[in-house]
């Protein structure tokens, strides 16, 4: 007998039940009723919500007034840092007008030698201060992953409530999942030496969100 | 499978609690653990959130899997497939070693990545990997460490809590090839920066990546990983095939069950209300993806669990591996982890060691409780583990496992229980010899007949009568 079956009987010796067929009919059921357990009551200012808890967790926010000023406000924040000029993007982002502020940027998944990785989201969630992002061709995990400086734009009008909200929108516009499905709440941290928690363990030291009106 | 080590509870328990270092790690995290717990389950509130209410929804959405796990399995197995993952099944850690090499092999491995997986503790996977040529390499930071000093993890969330910064300095100094520098916590940055210069050449040099699943969505056939580092990521990312090795008992049904079960795991782990990074993976790299492995793999493993279901540990099952049962143990904070002798430490760990490795390979774990209770009024799936300890001890008796002298002393005892006037005539002469030792103290500092009772404590000794004979004397009065 093969492990699998070998496992299954196992299983099912134990939980000691037959009617298989009415069993899987029931399973399929509570799939397709997408019941929710306990969900937090957030109040109405979700954009207030999620700043805060970003900010709780270490990343840095600023507000623009449109997609269209990221170059601008990006360049901005580099300099202050004396991150440099140069950064790899998220190829959704390549349209924008990068040079004119000055950066220059390579829209591609990232590798070692990039410092600065700028990936825009696919929502936010106010309840945690997180970011959604999900892998494709055009937004590759590794530009949120392995620079040492993470820049997200975010849509204010893409925060969302819960992880829930974030899955329902998910499906309304997506048919499956992609390869990755990343929530990300700031910048990574470790506490393994001595209960002490240092930023930037493997992933981004610094997370830093654009968030765009329109 | 790795043995767990007969009877050494007892003896490692003596090692562990003269040792300082030791000590002084534990004494220092334990706060923290509880308090950043305590800080986050509160905070649950300002939300408008019953953590008794969560509690009892992610009770629910565990039992609902373990009640009908063969139909959950196999919509996970199918649903995995259709994403483009191979699932393959393993009964026991070798079959778990077996696997690992053979995917390695096929794709011409020489170097994994690991990210944390309690199943590869089980299986001993990296000495089998090591063995076949192939190097792993943990990538969390304390799984990094607990791996350059040659030993197990001592926490499931935090495997080198044992250790100190000083120890660990030398591990690196050794490992990096450089000499030890004095160390205090304000070098902590600039060591983790060390490690993390290190590991990202193995993450990037990697041909494959190890991980567990914290979860595995039946809806999606997805695996979710959980971690604050970002090695889960990168691990997932970077090399070329992706191993997934976890056990069958972690499926939940939905993204939505999933949602409720994240509100309780980083909470009851370190008090967080999120980990850093929560990855949801499903397949392998779509076309036109510039990145992400080309071969996913799960190895869904039994390794003794199947064998609970249906049993009175059952609730074990539900299990989400978060730690707070350990992190609010006086056992477990008098002893650290490596007492436990296997795999898993603390409470959940005094359960599982025998159930999983075979009652009569951990006869002390059950009873390595104070029974207080304190793991299971934290536990966020409401695993009932003092109960399940005594279950256990129950079980031992059952079976005959209990020492001869033990037995032979308790078969005495039960006899002369049932000769009401021979038992009262012997606790009369009890309680007088016991006054007479005490002289004119209320307790024996030493008792001769037990001298290793008194050793922590005193004997209290009673007023030189029985109750019989009080209460017989109080009537006549």
């Amino acid at each position: 007998m093969s492990s699998r079956d070998e496992i299954l009987q196992r299983v099912r010796a134990g939980i000691g039940l037959g009617d298989a067929a009415g069993r899987r009919a029931a399973a399929e059921a509570w799939m397709a009723g997408r019941r929710c357990g306990p969900q937090p009551f957030l109040g109405g200012d979700l954009l207030g919500r999620f700043v805060a808890r970003a900010e709780s967790l270490s990343s840095s926010v600023e507000r623009i007034a449109g997609r269209r000023s990221l170059p601008a406000s990006v360049a901005g924040f580099l300099a202050a840092g004396q991150l440099g000029s140069a950064a790899v993007i998220a190829p959704e982002l390549a349209d924008l007008d990068w040079a004119a502020s000055g950066l220059s940027v390579a829209a591609r998944p990232a590798v070692d030698r990039d410092t600065v990785g700028i990936t825009g989201c696919f929502c936010a969630i106010a309840e945690t201060g997180t970011l959604l992002l999900l892998s494709g061709a055009q937004t590759p995990a590794s530009v949120s992953l392995l620079p040492e400086t993470h820049i997200a734009l975010v849509d204010e009008r893409r925060i969302v409530g819960t992880m829930e909200d974030a899955f329902a929108l998910l499906r309304a516009e997506h048919g499956s999942l992609p390869r990755a499905l990343n929530f990300v709440s700031g910048p990574s941290r470790t506490g393994d030496i001595e209960q002490t928690i240092v930023l930037g363990a493997h992933g981004p030291r610094r997370v830093h969100l654009i968030l765009a009106a329109a | 499978m790795t043995a767990a080590q007969p009877l050494t509870f007892h003896a490692r328990a003596g090692e562990k609690v003269r040792d300082l270092r030791l000590q002084a790690a534990l004494q220092k995290a334990r706060p923290l653990f509880v308090g950043k717990r305590a800080k986050g389950v509160a905070a649950l509130a300002e939300d408008g959130l019953d953590f008794e209410r969560l509690r009892s929804a992610g009770e629910e959405i565990r039992n609902r899997v373990l009640a009908d796990l063969d139909v959950w399995l196999e919509i996970f197995e199918e649903r995995a497939r259709a994403g483009g993952a191979e699932v393959l099944w393993a009964r026991d850690g070798k079959e778990i070693c077996d696997l690992v090499i053979d995917v390695a092999r096929r794709h011409g491995v020489s170097k994994a990545t690991k990210s944390k997986s309690m199943l590869s503790e089980e299986a001993d996977l990296n000495a089998a990997l090591a063995a076949a040529g192939i190097r792993p390499v943990e990538t969390d930071l304390g799984e990094y460490i607990v791996q350059l000093a040659g030993e197990a993890p001592s926490h499931i969330i935090a495997p080198a809590v044992h250790k100190s910064i000083d120890q660990v300095e030398a591990l690196f100094a050794r490992e990096h090839g450089r000499p030890v520098q004095p160390r205090s916590s304000a070098d902590i940055p600039a060591m983790a920066a060390e490690a993390r210069a290190v590991l990202r050449e193995h993450f990037l040099s990697a041909d494959m990546g190890i991980t567990g699943a914290n979860f595995l969505i039946a809806e999606s056939g997805s695996a979710a990983l959980v971690t604050n580092e970002g090695n889960g990521r990168m691990v997932t990312t970077l090399p070329k095939v992706h191993v997934i090795v976890t056990g069958i008992e972690k499926i939940v049904p939905t993204l939505e069950d999933f949602a409720t079960l994240m509100r309780l795991l980083p909470r009851s782990a370190t008090g967080q209300t999120i980990s850093n990074y929560v990855s949801l993976l499903t397949g392998t790299r779509r076309e036109g993806d510039g990145e992400g492995p080309t071969k996913t793999v799960f190895i869904l493993v039994d390794n003794g669990r199947a064998n609970l279901l249906g049993s009175p540990w059952q609730d074990m099952l539900r299990c989400i591996r978060c730690g707070a049962c350990m992190n609010h143990c006086p056992v477990y904070f008098s002893l650290g982890g490596h007492a436990y002798g296997w795999v898993y430490p603390g409470p959940m760990g005094s359960v599982l060691t025998p159930l999983l490795t075979g009652l009569e390979n951990a006869l002390e774990l059950p009873r390595a409780s104070t029974g207080c209770n304190q793991c299971g009024s934290v536990c966020p799936v409401r695993i009932p583990l003092p109960k399940l300890m005594h279950r256990l001890r129950e079980e031992q008796v059952v079976r005959g496992l209990r020492p001869r002298r033990e037995r032979l002393m308790i078969g005495a005892w039960a006899w002369l229980a049932r000769q009401p006037k021979l038992y009262r005539w012997l606790a009369a002469r009890a309680a007088r010899y016991l006054r007479w030792l005490a002289g004119d103290a209320a307790a024996i500092r030493v008792f001769g007949l037990a001298p290793a009772w008194t050793e922590g404590r005193d004997l209290p000794v009673g007023p030189g009568r029985t109750f019989h004979e009080l209460y017989a004397a109080r009537k006549r009065a």
